[in-house]
């Protein structure tokens, strides 16, 4: 969510700098759709259902059980949220991909409370645009 | 606003600290903790797409349940993919 909030406040500069933001979450569209509204993002937010995206960028991992029980307890329910029996997450992560489809930027953090600052995104786009 | 990275930190000092408005017991942070470490050991980071690799397409819905084209956003130029976990 504070990822989402920091991407919004770069979104202008992005599509000055002629590229696009997406943000792709395994959650249903009911759950996107109160995300989108609350925090008046301009960019779209894309339910990969069944995480089958996140599967492709390899990306996606099981919870343990311990975990799993934990989030349960939190009423973190990943089963209603996500409309599977599992319990999976895509680890967090952003990429900047060129028009030929190529990824030119990628940020993978197991933590997710280790995020880059959006600024990073402006400095590929505009290295792309050079 | 502050930069991402000092509003994280900040955050999970509230949360860790076991103090309201989380009120997260310390058990629970452990736990949270360990799978973290797990996560990281696994190795699984590695694996996943990185620079110079072909992204994979993809078409989803977005919030207003439009179908959203991976290679449709790319004919108008870079795009910035984000994956997060949810609203909660």
């Amino acid at each position: 969510m504070m990822e989402l909030e920091a991407l919004q406040q770069i979104d202008s500069e992005v599509r000055g700098l002629g590229a696009q933001i997406v943000a792709l979450t395994p959650e249903l569209e009911r759950y996107t759709r109160n995300v989108h509204k609350k925090l008046n993002l301009t960019f779209d937010v894309l339910t990969d259902l069944h995480l089958r995206t996140a599967e492709q960028f390899r990306l996606a991992f099981v919870l343990p059980d311990y975990l799993r029980d934990l989030y349960k307890s939190f009423g973190i329910t990943l089963d209603r949220f996500h409309d599977e029996a599992e319990y999976r997450l895509p680890m967090p992560a952003r990429y900047v991909i060129d028009g030929e489809g190529v990824v030119r930027a990628a940020e993978v953090n197991a933590d997710y409370t280790i995020r880059p600052e959006p600024s990073e995104i402006v400095k590929v786009l505009k290295a792309l645009k050079a | 606003m502050a930069d991402l990275q000092s509003r994280l930190n900040e955050f999970k000092r509230a949360l860790e600290s076991g103090a309201p408005p989380y009120n997260r017991p310390r058990a629970a942070i452990e736990t949270m903790h360990r799978a973290t470490a797990e996560l990281k050991a696994s190795g699984l980071e590695r694996l996943a797409r990185k620079v110079g690799d072909r992204a994979p397409e993809f078409s989803l819905f977005n919030q207003d349940h439009v179908r959203v084209n991976s290679a449709e956003l790319l004919r108008q130029g870079p795009l910035i993919v984000t994956f997060f976990r949810g609203h909660w």
